[in-house]
C-alpha cells in the first residue's frame, strides 16, 4: 500500500486580497502533483525538483489565476504539466532520458511483502503505455483529477478525455490478460 | 476462461501504485512554501530568465493600472505640450493679464516718436506712459529722402544689397490687421516694437489709443520698414500678437526703373567726365564758361539720378508694413470670457486630446498588434514543443 504523506497546513505570506486560497490548494494538491509528475517522469529526483518548481511558479503566478477559466487544481496541474514537459524536453535534449521502470519502493508503492503478482504486472503494463497514455493515467488515478479537470489541463474536450481514458484502461486490461 | 477483468479492480490497483513523496522532500517543500519561496530562486537562472519570470508573475491585471495611468499621463503631457506650442490667435492671453487689465486706468493715450538712433528699438516704459493727452497723434521721422528717414542709419541686413528674386529687384509691402482685447492694445503695442527690433526694422510712425474701460475705441497703428529678407519672420511674429483679422502682402517688380536709372546715371557720369576733359582743354573764357554751365547742369542731373537709384534700392531692401490693432470685445477680454468661451476652450482641448490619442493609437496600435502576434506565435511554438516531448 502507498504510505500517505499528509501535507500539513502551511501558512503562506499573503499579499492582500487574492482570489485563490493558495494554502488550501497546496495542502490538497502537494502529493497529487508529485504523483502526477513522478508518473510522467519516472524519476524521483526529477519529480521532486519539478514539483517544487511547479508550486513555486504557481505561487508567483497566483494573482493571475482566473476562476472563470477552470478550477484551481486544473490551473495548478497545467503549470505542473508545463514544468514536467520542460523537464522531459531538457532530458531529451541532453540525451539523458532515463527510461526507468517504476520503482515501486521508491515511489511508495505497496510494501514488498504485500506486493501482489498482479500489481507488479500492472506496473510493467504501465511501462508499455505511450507517454500521452501514461499521462492520462497519472492525472486520473495518481492525481485524482476529474475528466473535466484533465480536459482543462491537456487542452482537450471532456468527451475526448473520457474516450481516451477508456481506451487506456482497456489496453492495460488486455496487457494483463495477455500476461495471465 | 477467467481473466483479470473478472476479479481485478484496475482503478483501485492503479491508485495503489500512486507514487508518494519522501518525507524529507515533503518537509523541505512545506518549509519553502511557508517562506513564500522567497530564497529559492534558481541559482543557474540567468538575469534575463529571472526578469522574465518576475514580469510573468506580475499578472496582466496588476500591470493594467500602472500602464493605463502612464498612458493617461503621457496623453496629458503631450496635450499640454501641443497646446503650448500652438497658441491660437486668442490663446496668448492669460487670466493674469486679464486681471491686470482691470486695475488699469480707464483711458490711456500714447504717442510714440520713432525717429530713433537705433531704428526699430521699442520706446522706453517712460515714453510709453508719458504721452497721455487728448487725441491721437502720430509723428513723422525727421526730414530726409523718401519720407524723411536716414536709411543709412538702419542696421545692415544680409549683404546690404537690395533683396532680389533671382536677378530682379522686388519691392514688398504688407498690411496686417489684428484684433485684441480693448485693454490689451498697449501691451500688444510693446510686442509690435519687440518684433520690429528683432527683425532689425524701423518704426516710421505709430499711434496707440488704449481705452481700457471707457466707451472709446482702443486702436493702434504702426507704419514699419522691415528688411525684406526678414519680412516672413516679422509677419509671423506680428501675427502672433493678436487675432489676425486680415493680412495682405504685395510685391512689385522695380527692376526696369532701377536698370534705367543706373544706365542713365552711367551716361551722365560719362558726360561729366567728357565735360571735365573739355573744360581742361578750353582756350577761351567764353568756351570755359559754357562748359562749366553744362557741367553744373549735368552734375545736377547725375545727383538726381543717384538719389533716384538710392530710393529704388531702399524700396527693394525694406518692405513697408502697416500694422493696425483694433480693440475688440469679441476677441476675448476679462468681461467677455464666459460660459461660451469656456465651452470653446473645452472643445478645443478635447479636439487636441483626440488628436493626440489618434496619433498615439496610430503609433502604438501597429506595435501592439505586432507584439500580440509575436506573443501568440511564441505561445503556439512553445506549446508544440512541449507536446512534442510526449511524442
Amino acid at each position: 500500500m502507498n504510505e500517505a504523506v499528509v501535507a500539513p497546513a502551511v501558512e503562506f505570506p499573503r499579499g492582500g486580497k487574492e482570489a485563490l486560497a493558495f494554502d488550501d490548494l497546496y495542502r490538497e494538491s502537494r502529493d497529487d502533483v508529485y504523483a502526477y509528475v513522478a508518473g510522467m517522469l519516472r524519476d524521483r529526483g526529477a519529480a521532486e525538483e519539478v514539483t517544487a518548481a511547479a508550486f513555486e511558479r504557481a505561487y508567483r503566478k497566483r494573482s493571475r489565476f482566473n476562476p472563470r477559466r477552470g478550477s484551481p487544481r486544473a490551473w495548478l496541474f497545467g503549470i505542473a504539466r508545463n514544468a514536467a514537459l520542460d523537464e522531459l524536453r531538457r532530458r531529451r535534449r541532453h540525451a539523458e532520458l532515463n527510461d526507468e521502470p517504476i520503482d515501486l519502493d521508491g515511489l511508495g508503492a505497496a510494501q514488498q511483502s504485500e506486493r501482489s503478482e498482479l500489481r507488479l504486472a500492472l506496473a510493467e503494463a504501465l511501462e508499455l503505455l505511450e507517454p500521452r497514455e501514461r499521462e492520462l493515467v497519472a492525472l486520473k488515478f495518481f492525481a485524482g483529477l476529474s475528466n473535466a479537470e484533465i480536459a482543462r489541463v491537456i487542452g482537450a474536450s471532456d468527451s475526448n478525455v473520457g474516450t481516451r481514458l477508456h481506451r487506456v484502461v482497456n489496453k492495460l486490461r488486455e496487457v494483463l490478460d495477455e500476461d495471465a | 476462461m477467467k481473466t483479470h477483468r473478472d476479479d481485478f479492480d484496475l482503478a483501485a490497483e492503479l491508485r495503489a501504485l500512486r507514487p508518494a513523496p519522501r518525507h524529507e522532500f515533503a518537509d523541505e517543500l512545506d518549509a519553502r512554501a511557508a517562506s513564500g519561496f522567497a530564497s529559492q530562486t534558481d541559482p543557474e537562472a540567468t538575469a534575463w530568465q529571472r526578469l522574465v519570470e518576475r514580469v510573468r508573475a506580475i499578472g496582466p491585471r496588476n500591470v493594467l493600472v500602472p500602464v493605463t495611468a502612464s498612458v493617461l499621463l503621457a496623453v496629458v503631457v503631450a496635450t499640454a505640450v501641443i497646446v503650448n506650442e500652438r497658441p491660437g490667435p486668442d490663446e496668448n492671453r492669460g487670466q493674469v493679464d486679464r486681471l491686470a487689465l482691470e486695475n488699469r486706468s480707464p483711458s490711456v493715450k500714447h504717442q510714440f516718436s520713432d525717429a530713433l538712433p537705433n531704428p526699430g528699438a521699442p520706446p522706453s516704459e517712460s515714453s510709453l506712459k508719458g504721452g497721455a493727452g487728448a487725441g491721437t497723434q502720430s509723428t513723422k521721422p525727421s526730414a530726409g529722402a523718401e519720407g524723411g528717414l536716414q536709411y543709412e542709419s538702419a542696421p545692415a541686413t544680409g549683404s546690404g544689397q537690395a533683396p532680389a528674386t533671382g536677378n530682379r529687384d522686388v519691392e514688398r509691402g504688407a498690411e496686417l490687421v489684428l484684433r485684441s482685447n480693448p485693454g490689451e492694445v498697449e501691451g500688444d503695442a510693446r510686442q509690435v516694437f519687440a518684433a520690429v527690433r528683432t527683425a532689425h526694422g524701423i518704426v516710421l510712425n505709430s499711434s496707440v489709443h488704449d481705452q481700457a474701460e471707457g466707451d472709446g475705441e482702443s486702436t493702434a497703428e504702426f507704419h514699419l520698414l522691415i528688411p525684406s529678407a526678414k519680412l516672413g519672420d516679422a509677419m509671423a511674429s506680428l501675427s502672433r500678437i493678436g487675432a489676425v483679422s486680415s493680412r495682405h502682402e504685395s510685391t512689385a517688380d522695380i527692376t526696369a526703373p532701377t536698370v534705367t536709372a543706373r544706365d542713365r546715371l552711367r551716361g551722365s557720369e560719362a558726360k561729366i567726365d567728357g565735360l571735365l576733359a573739355q573744360l581742361a582743354g578750353a582756350e577761351s573764357d567764353e568756351e570755359r564758361t559754357a562748359v562749366e554751365r553744362d557741367l553744373r547742369r549735368e552734375r545736377r542731373i547725375a545727383a538726381s539720378l543717384r538719389a533716384r537709384l538710392d530710393r529704388l534700392h531702399r524700396r527693394a531692401r525694406y518692405a513697408r508694413v502697416t500694422v493696425r490693432i483694433e480693440g475688440d470685445q469679441a476677441a476675448g477680454g476679462s468681461a467677455g470670457w464666459g460660459v461660451g468661451d469656456a465651452l470653446d476652450d473645452a472643445a478645443r482641448i478635447l479636439v487636441v486630446v483626440a488628436g493626440v490619442v489618434l496619433i498615439g493609437l496610430a503609433v502604438v496600435g501597429p506595435l501592439a498588434l505586432i507584439a500580440l502576434l509575436a506573443w501568440l506565435a511564441h505561445r503556439i511554438w512553445l506549446r508544440r514543443r512541449r507536446e512534442a516531448a510526449l511524442g
